[in-house]
This record gives C-alpha cells, structure tokens and sequence, in this order.
C-alpha cells in the first residue's frame, strides 16, 4: 500500500512503488480515453460523471449549455495535474498542497465512479470482500484501492478539522 | 416543475441569453448586467421560493469524502457537514443548500465537478 504523510505545513506526501504509480497512470490513461470519449448522456458512466442538475428536460439544457465545457475541463484539469506529479515511469513521490489536493481528491473520485458504475456496484457489494472468482475481482480490488489511497488522503487533510 | 409551459419557454431562452462565463472551484460567475432578473408581477410567488439544492445518496463515494466536500463547498462545521453526510446516507438524499436560481446552480455545479451526484429543484 502506499505510504502516506503529513508534513508540518499540511502538505501531504504520498509515496508510490513503482507498481502503484503504474497502476494510476494507466487509471489516468483510461480515465482520459472515458473524458475525451464524449460519450452519450445515456451512458451510465456519463451520467453519473456529469449528473443532471434539473429533472426537467429544458431546463436541463439549458443548463448544460449554460456549463459547455467547464466540467469536463475541471475533470481533465485534475487528470493532467495527477498525471504530471505521477511522472512517466518508475516510483512516484508526490506532494499534495490544497489545490493538488483536491485535484486528486477529485481524479480519484472520477475513477471511482467510472469503475462502480461501470461495474454496478452497490451498497452491499461495496461492503463485501470481492469474490476472488469473480470476472470483475480485479476491478473491484482497484476501486477499493483507490478508495483507501483517498481514504487516506482525507484523513490526513481532515486532521486540522 | 413549479412553471408552466409558456413560462418556462421565455424562462429558458432568457435563460440561454445569459452571459455567464464559470470559471472553475469557487469561483463565482460573472454575469452580464442585463441578465440581472426582471420580476414579472405573475411570478412573485414563484420568484419568493428558493431552489435547493439536493445531495443524493450514492454506493461509491466515501462517507469522508462527502463530508469533506460539505465542508469545502459550503463552509460548514465538521458537525454540520457530517450530519448532512449521514442524512444522505442514512434517508438517501439530503439538502444542502437553499437560493437563489443562479446559486442553486453554481452549487450544483461545484458538487458534479467534486463527484458528488446533486439536483436542484424548487421548494413547494
């Protein structure tokens, strides 16, 4: 697991073997495939990375139109930053101050919501040890991967209330 | 919703004439002059009710991370945004913020960009 720690300023420093970092780049690889794709808002994956704000048709559009780019632009934004810090190969050490932070806060976030969405995860199976078995074992895994990395980024972020 | 019809097609063209440019996290969008919103005698009432905002409830966020964001977005104290979190949890949706049309939406919009799944409608 990676090692993560709190300096006296707040930065957070995260430290990466060379398996993990690889691991998040090719999660940043696949998530900016998913970004650039422009899928269909009927795409579950779609839908739950950029939510409706209003339930009636128009004024949905209206906001969409209203929003055009910026979101998925803040989303690729965040993907660039944790791809940057990650660097092109081997181990990774990251420092995290507010703004990097929540730009990983928020990759890690789409990820997960890529990858449960995508695997239809619910409350009880995001609860229950993956069954090893399974065709989406290894997925699962990586979903409750990133979930401790952020897990534990939030903790050390939260330390100052 | 609250409007009918006719309404709503003046509402949404007006609506699309806006020049709003949003910039990202925090920020607040800068709106054009004539945007600021005429109250029209027969849309007082409608006027008077404020949109809220809705979090709801979600198997793949962290209940920390909910929390967090809370926080972040809202300024409120860690109990407040833990409470609004375990609502979510708990009922499956929760309200977090009560405004204006234009607020409701930059809020709504500062929640998607953080992951959280959020809606806005107006109150009854």
């Amino acid at each position: 697991m990676p090692d993560l720690g709190r300096a006296g300023d707040g930065t957070i420093e995260v430290q990466l073997e060379g398996y993990e970092a690889e691991l998040l780049r090719r999660l940043c690889g696949e998530m900016r495939l998913l970004l650039e794709a422009d899928l269909p808002r009927a795409d579950p994956v779609t839908d739950r990375i950029f939510p409706r704000a209003y339930e009636d048709a128009g004024d949905e559009d209206a906001y969409r139109e209203l929003v055009g780019t910026t979101l998925k632009d803040y989303k690729l934004e965040a993907l660039d930053a944790v791809e940057g810090a990650l660097g092109e190969e081997g181990p990774a050490r990251v420092s995290l101050k507010d703004e990097d932070r929540d730009r990983w806060l928020t990759f890690l976030t789409d990820t997960r919501l890529a990858l449960g969405t995508r695997l239809g995860v619910t409350e009880e199976t995001m609860t229950r040890e993956p069954d090893p078995d399974s065709p989406d074992a290894v997925a699962l895994s990586v979903l409750h991967w990133v979930g401790w990395i952020q897990e534990q980024i939030l903790e050390k972020a939260m330390e100052d209330g | 919703m609250g409007c009918s019809a006719g309404t709503r097609g003046q509402e949404t063209a007006k609506y699309s004439e806006r020049a709003v440019k949003w910039e990202h996290l925090g920020m607040q969008p800068t709106i054009a002059p004539e945007r600021i919103d005429e109250t029209h005698d027969d849309a007082v009432t409608e006027a008077e009710r404020p949109w809220l905002v809705i979090v709801w409830n979600d198997p793949i966020n962290l209940m920390s991370y909910v929390t967090y964001v809370l926080q972040k977005l809202f300024g409120y104290s860690r109990e407040k945004a833990t409470k609004l979190m375990l609502q979510v949890h708990n009922e499956g949706r929760s309200v977090v913020s009560s405004s204006s049309r234009e607020k409701a939406e930059l809020d709504c919009y500062r929640l998607h960009s953080y992951g959280l799944w959020a809606t806005m409608t107006k109150s009854d």
